[in-house]
């Protein structure tokens, strides 16, 4: 091959150039950090390196929940203080989370995933795809059974829908086959796992979207 | 419920940079050979999903493929995704869809306009119509208006009714 030849494909690569980054976002108190405190064990079964990064109001509350909670190193969980509107930050300007994962990305060069929690927002937040690969919308029984119904662009639009606290159903009102069903119906088929996160019902499968949208093993 | 997997990772081509454009030069002579031959697979990609950098896809042969760019790169139309004596797999972006909607007046282009912005809508202008980047089905947008179509004020145009 002279100079002027196209280059062929670098020999393959064993690991991905830096880590994948996901999205994790839904209403205040739907169950982003649970869905985080469950899932990390589960990835870290896997072999899967992960860090965290928050988001909050003013506050650094869900990175030092997690800090706390002893199932990951505290140095892997960085915290963005929004200061404004949650989505702001994972949209329309994700500069902040942007140099969060990628401080993390260099501080951890193993790192396999970064997931970005959302500050807690309503049913139009959504991620830009500038700053994650894929993302999560977390919705929760307690919230009432007719989110789905009102079509929110975090509920059509996510890779993922997580239905959370599925075991309330029965104390909250709520009818679960038809959420579930309405929510099969807004997203036109489109995934959705429904979970108990505090009961660890169905992280597994969530680990296993996780792993077959972004990650090289499963 | 379950989950639809993938096809199996051990088999997946792992693409960790674009290698180059189909429009370059030299690159476009040899895929044009490679084509003759029988050698050139191709993966069509939704227009929304060209933002990511990491994501599964399949060619039209069948061979799987992670792609996982670094944060500086991009996918685009025409990316040559992996290069080999005798296989190339080149991105084909499919065509973006757009829903034109067209105002019966200036307080309604207002109206319209105030519903897009605050619904983070993707648009483009086109005279005095408006056209949505379709993310999903249109009826999911006209929904989010239909109170501007019942009342006259707005009205979703038909490509061939766009004169």
């Amino acid at each position: 091959m002279n100079a002027l030849s196209p280059r062929l494909s670098p020999a393959p690569a064993m690991s991905p150039p830096n880590a994948a980054r996901i999205g994790i976002g839904g209403p205040v108190g739907s169950g982003k950090t649970a869905l985080i405190e469950a899932l990390l064990p589960v990835l870290q079964a896997r072999g899967v390196s992960v860090a965290v990064v928050t988001n909050d109001l003013v506050t650094a509350e869900d990175a030092e929940r997690l800090r706390r909670s002893g199932i990951i190193d505290p140095a892997r969980v960085l915290a963005v203080e929004a200061g404004a509107c949650p989505h702001t930050v994972i949209r329309e300007d994700p500069t902040l989370n942007m140099l969060a994962a990628d401080e993390l990305d260099a501080r951890f060069p193993e790192l396999d995933l970064v997931i970005i929690e959302s500050g807690g927002d309503n049913l139009a937040s959504t991620f830009s795809l500038d700053l994650v690969d894929w993302w999560i919308f977390v919705i929760d029984v307690a919230g009432g059974g007719d989110i789905p119904r009102k079509r929110g662009p975090g509920v059509l639009q996510c890779d993922l829908l997580v239905v959370n606290k599925v075991d309330l159903a029965p104390h909250v009102g709520v009818d679960l086959d038809v959420m579930l069903e309405e929510a099969r119906h807004v997203r036109g088929g489109r995934p959705l796992v429904a979970t108990a996160c505090r009961a660890g019902l169905n992280i597994d499968q969530v680990a296993d979207a996780i792993a077959d949208a972004v990650l090289l093993r499963r | 419920m379950t989950l639809q997997p993938n096809p199996p990772l051990e088999h997946a081509v792992l693409v960790s940079s674009i290698v180059g454009s189909r429009l370059d030069h030299d690159l476009g002579h040899r895929l044009h050979h490679m084509e003759h031959d029988g050698m050139v697979e191709t993966v069509r990609i939704e227009t929304r999903d060209m933002a990511r950098r990491r994501l599964r896809v399949v060619t039209d042969r069948g061979t799987a493929c992670l792609v996982a760019l670094p944060r500086s790169e991009q996918l685009f139309d025409g990316a040559v995704l992996l290069l080999e004596p005798g296989r190339a797999i080149v991105v084909r972006a499919l065509e973006q869809a757009w829903l034109r909607l067209r105002p019966a007046s200036l307080p309604d282009a207002l109206a319209l306009g105030y519903a897009a912005g605050n619904l983070h809508w993707k648009v483009r202008f086109a005279g005095g119509d408006i056209e949505i980047a379709l993310e999903g089905p249109p009826a999911a947008y006209l929904d989010r208006v239909r109170e501007l179509i019942a009342e006259g004020r707005v009205t979703p145009v038909d490509a061939a009714d766009e004169a």
